[in-house]
């Protein structure tokens, strides 16, 4: 008895251990934020901030060259669009394709399953040429439709709707609803999970996605991790300001991730990487 | 064969009122099957595959600053990228960045669960703690590496602890030395294994207790119920896991770009395919397109061999 | 100035490159005799007519609301201004492939050799030809390609060395005039406290990289433009020195900012910096009168003293709706309005004006180390060949990149590069 209970103590102890390494990052995050610029690049390192009030979101907000709200505003807007796309699309197709077994199904499954092994950042360069053509350069289409087909949500969708009991379909469609009615009536509504769940990953994709927003998005569609990017490497970075602005970023991240966790776990747990 | 009805219409008699009902389908169910995969494949068909048609069009054309070019150049990007070092480096330097990065990740997030599986107090805690890097993004985490815990000056967070204990500052992401490797990996590791760990305890919950319980009364217990049971039973989220991190591994391209770059250069070493793809295609003011295209159809060529393989190879062991 | 401006003069770096030390120096001594003003121009820029004019985001305070007061002064169109932060280059040539392309533009040294080839820049030729010789000569051989211009020059950048002459006194040594003396400028000054040279927190390789060429006396690409020409033991030898340095602990190799930012030298990080003019006001605001500047020193046997420079020039899209219109308000704006272009070189940073009488009016060039960095330009000023491409610019970093940093033989590293540079260049003559 006495080795499982030493092993349960090292266990937490490694746990323990584990999430203090992991806090650190967003620790730094939190005091360079409430830093002043001499704190930051002492020769000696401080663990304490030392300007706890909001100087440093003050002058980040007064910025002109990061544009943080708007950036902010941009990155929702993708992030929601996006999703919101994403979403529907593959949840429609991955319902079909569930649903129907026969050769054009079982074709069009192969291409989701192909697409899924080139990603999409793999072809930016011909990616890009077409939004260009279509004039969607700094447009919210260019920044959110090209990304709007992930063969990875349609998998997921169709792998958790093969466990989904088709017997309240069949109802309904006896009842007069047809497939596209009964689709919204009854198929959306009994999978909120899995819905959650893809949206969750989605969502955190199109709000951290860097390469195709620093190529699409420009004057009026700069997103948040554009203008972080760009600061950072500009003339006039200044530390506290730059980790300022992470803060900024990532905070409603970290709340919706806090809330929608238990989804994901869940949905992960009944789609389709089994 | 004969057929089994004689009020079977003859065939004449369909014309195209039949057609039309055969591509229907019973209760229209083909129709219906059309609109619901029709924005899906549409879209994959206009954002995924004709940019790749379209690549490898441009790819046989000298094409700088235009997309509609008129000089045929045959093979000639083709031989001007894989004769290009950069280029062939880049590649290598994939395949490094995944030989690290994919077993580590690996070990990392299926130890993670493990701790975690059947904790009694705290587990949700921990698993949130570890799952929250997830939620920063590539940029934002570079910034931490590239500023604070990487930083070559005096004040960076590694370098400070190394002069605490006497030692002189270390220029890691510098390129006088392969540091910058433990920067990339530890970045990308901190943002992804908590994902991963998901995943793992998603795949652990589904191994029926019962299987433990017999192998228990058995003897087994530690490495041997790791080997013998958990680790085949989990054989299915391990296949997803390592194919997602060699995708995720081959499309690497923020966290690089974002720790070693600075606006108009970018070092030679620590350059993944994309980044590489990315300067000669897109950088600075010069767009040259037709190289960018030969670019885009070898990675797309190298990445579904890849897929291919792999799929073949762990089918085969499915199959012993 | 941020972003761009660093792109521009990132002259190793790789991707920036397209530079040059064109041929074609033109006298006209008969051109300041033409009429200055072209009526044609104004005719058809007349009320109704509204252009779109692109710059690059500016660093510095107030350019924008400058560029806008420009813009709105101008008599015969209505003149829309467009800021574009980021990655102007690239932007900028994304938006030239589509159908709405701005009327008038800033390019890097007016023009790169893709656009111009592609035909998306309009013949400026004309309407600089009779002021040609009023314009900064280098700058004038570098914007003109197979005899024409494609853009007017609006100011110019440049970089440079800075130190401390106080440190300098009290280590008893003179301001170095060759890489030895530099050297051993360093190696007298520097302590635990202050480092050597700063150049980046690359280690210097990406900036001065193509310095190593100019100070050893070399020039980029041989007069027809079918190879390089810089491949010898001078050059390698220049390398060689600057590892040497590197190795000995005389350069920084991480600083708290970068080299495109005064921080470093104001910090006493560095006793020495390699920077931009820009900084300038930022470094005299932080020492004072204790501020002296120099150029890239001379290295080796054949060397020569050089300092990169660089300048935006105001182009107009050849494919534009209002390609008149369009040309007379570049000559109105960049040729005519004298006061207007001194303000915009002299009121927000120090940079130099395009045209040499007008130098005298800039009052931050009259003396010390601003009137020293006009100098330098005219001396030893050197700027990427129009020809030197993006790909070449990018295999010559790294090869510096790996001689400096992974001890490689430069002989052998740029072994290949000659075949390179002559393949890439017969595809460029086309």
């Amino acid at each position: 008895m006495t080795t499982r209970r030493s092993t349960t103590v090292l266990r937490y102890v490694a746990l323990v251990v584990l999430a203090a390494l992991f806090c650190l990052p967003f620790y730094v995050i939190v005091r360079n934020a409430f830093s002043t610029n001499a704190n930051i690049t002492s020769a000696q390192w401080n663990w304490l901030p030392d300007q706890l009030d909001l100087t440093n979101l003050d002058s980040l907000l007064a910025n002109d060259s990061i544009g943080i709200l708007r950036a902010m505003f941009n990155s929702a807007v993708m992030a929601v669009l996006q999703t919101g796309g994403t979403v529907v699309v593959s949840l429609l197709a991955g319902y079909a394709l569930a649903r129907h077994t026969h050769r054009l199904s079982r074709f069009l499954l192969g291409l989701t399953l192909f697409t899924l092994m080139v990603p999409a950042a793999t072809t930016f360069v011909p990616m890009f040429i077409i939004t260009a053509q279509f004039g969607w350069i700094d447009t919210f289409r260019g920044l959110v439709v090209p990304g709007m087909f992930s063969a990875f949500a349609t998998y997921l969708f169709r792998q958790s709707f093969l466990d989904f009991p088709t017997e309240l379909e069949d109802a309904s469609l006896i009842d007069g609803c047809n497939p596209w009615s009964s689709f919204w009536r009854i198929v959306v509504p009994n999978s909120r999970g899995i819905i959650a769940a893809v949206g969750t990953i989605v969502l955190i994709g199109s709000w951290n996605a860097f390469l195709w927003p620093s190529l699409v998005g420009r004057d009026a569609t700069r997103t948040l991790q554009v203008a972080l990017s760009q600061f950072m490497t500009s003339q006039g970075v200044r530390y506290p300001e730059l980790f300022m602005g992470s803060l900024v970023a990532i905070v409603p991240m970290v709340f919706v991730f806090l809330f929608l966790q238990r989804y994901l776990v869940r949905g992960l747990t009944t789609s389709g990487l089994r | 064969m004969s057929t089994p009805h004689a009020t079977v219409p003859a065939r004449p008699q369909q014309g195209r009122a039949g057609l039309w009902r055969r591509l229907k389908g019973r209760q229209g169910r083909n129709l219906w099957f059309a609109a619901f995969v029709a924005p899906f494949f549409v879209g994959l068909a206009v954002f995924v595959y004709l940019p790749i048609a379209w690549s490898g069009y441009l790819s046989f054309f000298e094409a700088r600053n235009t997309v509609s070019p008129t000089r045929f150049v045959g093979w000639d990007n083709y031989a001007r990228l894989l004769n290009d070092d950069l280029f062939i480096d880049s590649l290598l330097v994939f395949v490094v960045f995944a030989a690290f990065i994919v077993p580590v990740t690996y070990v990392c997030s299926l130890g993670l669960a493990l701790l975690l599986n059947n904790l009694k107090h705290g587990q949700a805690f921990f698993r949130s703690v570890f799952f929250i890097p997830t939620a920063v993004s590539y940029v934002v985490a570079a910034i931490v590496w590239r500023f604070v815990f990487f930083n070559g000056a005096r004040f960076g967070f590694l370098n400070s602890i190394i002069r605490s204990l006497g030692g002189d500052p270390v220029n890691w992401l510098g390129g006088t030395n392969d540091l910058y490797w433990v920067a990339l990996v530890t970045v990308r590791l901190w943002l992804q294994v908590g994902f991963y760990m998901i995943l793992f305890i998603a795949g652990l919950q589904l191994i029926p207790h019962e299987t433990y319980e017999a192998a228990a009364l058995d003897g087994a217990s530690g490495w041997r119920l790791l080997r013998w049971i958990t680790l085949p039973q989990l054989r299915a989220t391990s296949v997803a896991v390592i194919m997602l991190l060699l995708i995720n591994a081959f499309q690497a391209f923020d966290e690089f770009y974002n720790m070693l770059g600075s606006i108009g250069s970018y070092p030679p070493y620590g350059r993944p395919p994309l980044v590489h793809l990315y300067i000669t295609a897109l950088g600075g003011g010069q767009q040259d397109l037709g190289v960018g295209g030969a670019g885009t159809m070898i990675l797309t060529s190298i990445i579904v061999l890849f897929g291919l393989a792999q799929s073949w190879v762990l089918n085969r062991g499915r199959d012993k | 100035m941020k972003l761009n401006r660093r792109t521009l003069l990132t002259l190793g770096g790789g991707l920036a490159a397209t530079a040059t030390l064109a041929a074609c120096g033109s006298n006209n001594p008969l051109a300041s005799e033409e009429p200055t003003t072209s009526t044609t121009g104004e005719d058809t820029a007349a009320a109704g007519i509204t252009l779109q004019q692109w710059y690059h985001e500016y660093g510095e305070a107030g350019v924008k609301e400058a560029v806008e007061g420009y813009a709105a002064d101008y008599p015969d169109a209505t003149v829309e201004v467009k800021w574009t932060p980021g990655d102007y280059g690239s932007i900028l040539a994304a938006q030239l492939l589509t159908d709405d392309v701005p009327d008038v533009f800033e390019v890097e040294q007016g023009g790169s050799l893709d656009m111009i080839r592609s035909g998306q820049l309009a013949d400026l030729t004309d309407i600089i030809e009779p002021v040609r010789d009023q314009f900064n000569a280098s700058v004038m051989e570098r914007f003109t390609f197979e005899g024409k211009v494609h853009g007017i020059p609006q100011t110019i950048d440049m970089q440079l060395l800075y130190y401390r002459p106080s440190l300098l006194e009290a280590a008893g040594v003179e301001p170095p005039q060759t890489f030895d003396e530099l050297v051993a400028a360093i190696e007298a000054v520097r302590t635990d406290d202050i480092g050597g040279l700063f150049a980046g927190n690359d280690g210097g390789v990406g900036v001065l990289g193509t310095l190593f060429i100019w100070a050893s006396g070399n020039d980029q690409l041989n007069a027809e433009r079918t190879e390089a020409a810089f491949l010898n033991e001078d050059f390698y030898n220049a390398l060689v020195a600057y590892r040497e340095l590197s190795a000995s602990g005389g350069v920084v190799q991480a600083a708290s900012a970068e080299w495109y930012d005064g921080a470093a030298f104001i910090n006493g990080e560095a006793a020495f910096q390699w920077g931009g003019l820009w900084s300038l006001p930022q470094i005299i605001e932080a020492h004072g009168d204790d501020v002296g500047v120099l150029p890239f020193p001379a290295i080796g046997p054949g060397g020569r003293p050089a300092v990169p420079f660089g300048a935006f020039g105001a182009c107009v899209a050849a494919d534009g709706p209002n390609v008149e219109a369009a040309k007379a308000f570049v000559k109105w704006l960049w040729i005519d309005q004298e006061d207007k272009q001194v303000d915009f070189s002299n009121s927000y940073g120090t940079h130099i004006p395009a045209k040499d009488a007008l130098v005298a009016k800039a009052d931050k060039l009259s003396g010390g180390p601003g009137a020293e960095a006009a100098r330098f330009v005219a001396e030893s000023g050197f700027a990427n060949d129009i020809m030197w491409s993006g790909t070449l610019g990018d295999a010559f970093g790294a090869a510096v990149s790996n001689v400096i940093k992974q001890d490689a033989d430069p002989a052998t590293e740029f072994a290949d590069f000659a075949d390179l540079a002559a393949t890439e260049l017969e595809k460029l003559q086309g």
